[in-house]
């Protein structure tokens, strides 16, 4: 009994695989056959090569460091700002009747509409790209923590304030915890939007980075190494939002809705 | 639920040998002339009650006739609009941390464990704190769960938790706003023995608000109705203590409280329809009675066995009052 049961959950792991296991079969086959361009889909196999190559001369990595350094310090900024203007607006009304309609104006332009303009002010350096991808991230995470703190239960506040419960106190143990699940999910919709506004903004010009390596390949019409640029920032994508998915879990372990996954 | 049962009295044990009871007696309330508007509509016209330190009251009456909003002033939840709250003869607000309350719903902290929402509020060491705090929970008799999230437990040990939360600040004053209104019956019992042993241990000063007649003459000294924002009765329980919910004085207590509640409510004309029965659907347990109103159909729920002591019948006119949650029929000839 307890083989079949390990028979049957194999299968459920192994069933959703098949499909692209099938796919990159196929794709590989065809590219063999010879049905395929190398010029518009190399095979599987040519961009895994094209991986190593790259990783063995150590270009790889410096790229992807330099785009995940660039992607995260833009987060770091964009969401610690949008963190301490949600907190702000959020427990303070004077602060929201001052700041949240602006806020909600400049929310309305898409990041991406501004980049001709920031490329006027900050030319096609860092800081530009730091600037597209802070403003991308701050609005998830300004809007999540905002509404976050205001749903917190007034009933929980009541009963911390009544129990001798304020100031710091009160945030730490109640208004935090409550606006947490919130915030958490504008931090996931932020990672998700940094990742975009990474690609974009490093398809317009970079000197080193994902972006930049992907350019420079199109110019030399190495799509091998052009798919490969796609596949990493598919895995880095993925990896920020496990991260994300990892916090919810550690963070909100007392809410049940996380504890299944 | 049953298995609580030995676990909790033992615990009740254990709680003899806490002697906290000297140290802290309860505090005497004194209301005066209180008045409470929201906005437009005033809610406590004037109301006056004394409360002795160490006494156990329970407030009853119907929804909205101000008993809850009593007792939110009485904690400082809200302010007054009117009239003075004393505690010993002096301002409520030198006892603040002497008062606490005891919610309808629990309102645990579903972010922190058991121990960890018993604890709130307490300053100190953090190994220190949680030895009072396990002390407590022993007392409700939830040791074990301490370390548990508070949407693991039933809504009576979510209660319990609360009760030990309100205890752990040795309240010299404990409000309790309808605690046990979502329980089940055994539990709610459980409870009352919980709440009645506690306070005779601690003496603290307690006041109840309940909609439930006989859960009020379980527990407390001395029953106060409050209608339309007024008191309108004020009846002295005269029952030895532990009560049991059969005896003959209890359930002449009950009824004559339960009959007064009503009548005051049936006097009240908003609460009231006249009808005539088109339909009586019998059943095993609960009846329902089909009531043509000039303002549509109405059908109340009563039990089989009053339709078999009071019957009804087809085409009779009917006073249907509305009381806190459920309809009361009287013909017209009773």
């Amino acid at each position: 009994m307890a083989l079949s049961d390990k028979l049957a959950r194999g299968r459920q792991t192994l069933i959703p695989w098949l499909v692209p296991i099938g796919v990159l079969l196929f794709w590989q086959l065809a590219a063999r056959a010879g049905w395929l361009s190398s010029r518009i889909l190399p095979e599987p196999l040519a961009v895994l090569q094209a991986g190593f190559t790259l990783a063995a001369s150590g270009e790889l990595f410096q790229h992807v460091k330099v785009s995940a350094l660039r992607a995260l310090s833009g987060f770091a900024i964009g969401g610690g700002l949008g963190l301490a203007l949600g907190l702000l607006t959020g427990s303070f009304r004077k602060a929201e009747l001052a700041l949240d309609t602006t806020l909600q104006m400049i929310r309305n332009i898409p990041p991406l509409a501004l980049i001709p303009l920031v490329i006027l002010w900050f030319g096609i350096d860092e800081i530009a790209k730091l600037f597209l991808i802070s403003l991308g991230v701050f609005f998830s995470v300004y809007i999540n923590t905002f509404h976050g703190i205001r749903s917190v239960d007034p009933a929980l506040i009541e009963m911390g304030k009544s129990y001798g419960l304020k100031g710091w106190g009160l945030y730490r143990e109640i208004i935090l915890p409550g606006a947490l699940s919130s915030i958490l999910v504008g931090v996931r919709y932020a990672l998700g939007f940094m990742w975009v506004i990474l690609i974009v903004a490093e398809t317009i010009s970079a000197q080193a980075g994902i972006g930049y390596m992907t350019m420079n390949a199109r110019e030399f019409l190495q799509t091998d190494v052009v798919l490969l640029g796609i596949l990493l920032y598919a895995v880095l994508g993925k990896l920020a939002d496990a991260f994300a998915r990892l916090l919810e879990r550690r963070w909100l372990k007392w809410n049940t809705s996380y504890n299944a996954a | 639920m049953l298995p609580e049962s030995p676990r909790m009295n033992n615990d009740l044990h254990e709680l003899g040998s806490v002697s906290a009871a000297a140290e802290h007696p309860g505090l005497a309330v004194g209301v005066k002339q209180l008045v409470k508007r929201f906005g437009e509509r005033q809610v406590l016209h004037g109301l006056n009650l004394n409360i002795e330190a160490g006494e156990f009251i329970a407030i009853v009456g119907r929804s909205g006739c101000g008993k809850s909003t009593l007792l939110r002033l009485l904690a400082g939840l809200d302010a007054t609009s009117g009239g003075e709250i004393q505690l010993n003869r002096q301002p409520a607000e030198a006892f603040k941390d002497d008062v606490r309350m005891m919610f309808q719903d629990s309102r645990l902290l579903p972010w922190r464990t058991v121990v960890q929402n018993v604890a709130i509020g307490l300053e100190g060491s953090a190994r220190e704190i949680r030895a009072r705090a396990l002390e407590v929970l022993a007392q409700v008799g939830l040791a074990d769960r301490a370390d548990e999230w508070p949407n693991r437990l039933s809504g009576g040990q979510r209660q319990r938790v609360a009760l030990a939360r309100a205890l752990i600040h040795r309240p010299r004053l404990l409000l309790l706003d309808e605690p046990l209104g979502a329980l089940d019956a055994l539990t709610r019992i459980e409870m009352q023995r919980l709440i009645e042993q506690i306070w005779r241990q601690h003496r603290f000063t307690a006041v109840l608000v309940t909609h439930d007649v006989s859960e009020a003459v379980a527990l407390a000294d001395r029953i106060v109705l409050v209608e339309a924002g007024r008191i309108t009765l004020d009846e002295p329980v005269p029952l030895g203590r532990p009560r049991e919910h059969g005896e003959a004085g209890f359930a002449r207590l009950e009824s004559r409280i339960l009959k007064r509640l009503m009548t005051v409510s049936a006097l009240d004309s908003g609460n009231q329809i006249k009808g005539r029965i088109t339909e009586i659907v019998v059943d095993s347990v609960l009846s329902e009675v089909r009531i043509l109103t000039p303002a549509g159909l109405l059908t109340a729920t009563v039990l089989t066995r009053s339709l078999s002591e009071q019957p009804l019948e087809l085409g009779a006119d009917v006073l249907a009052s509305f009381k806190s949650n459920e309809v009361v029929l009287a013909t017209a000839g009773g």
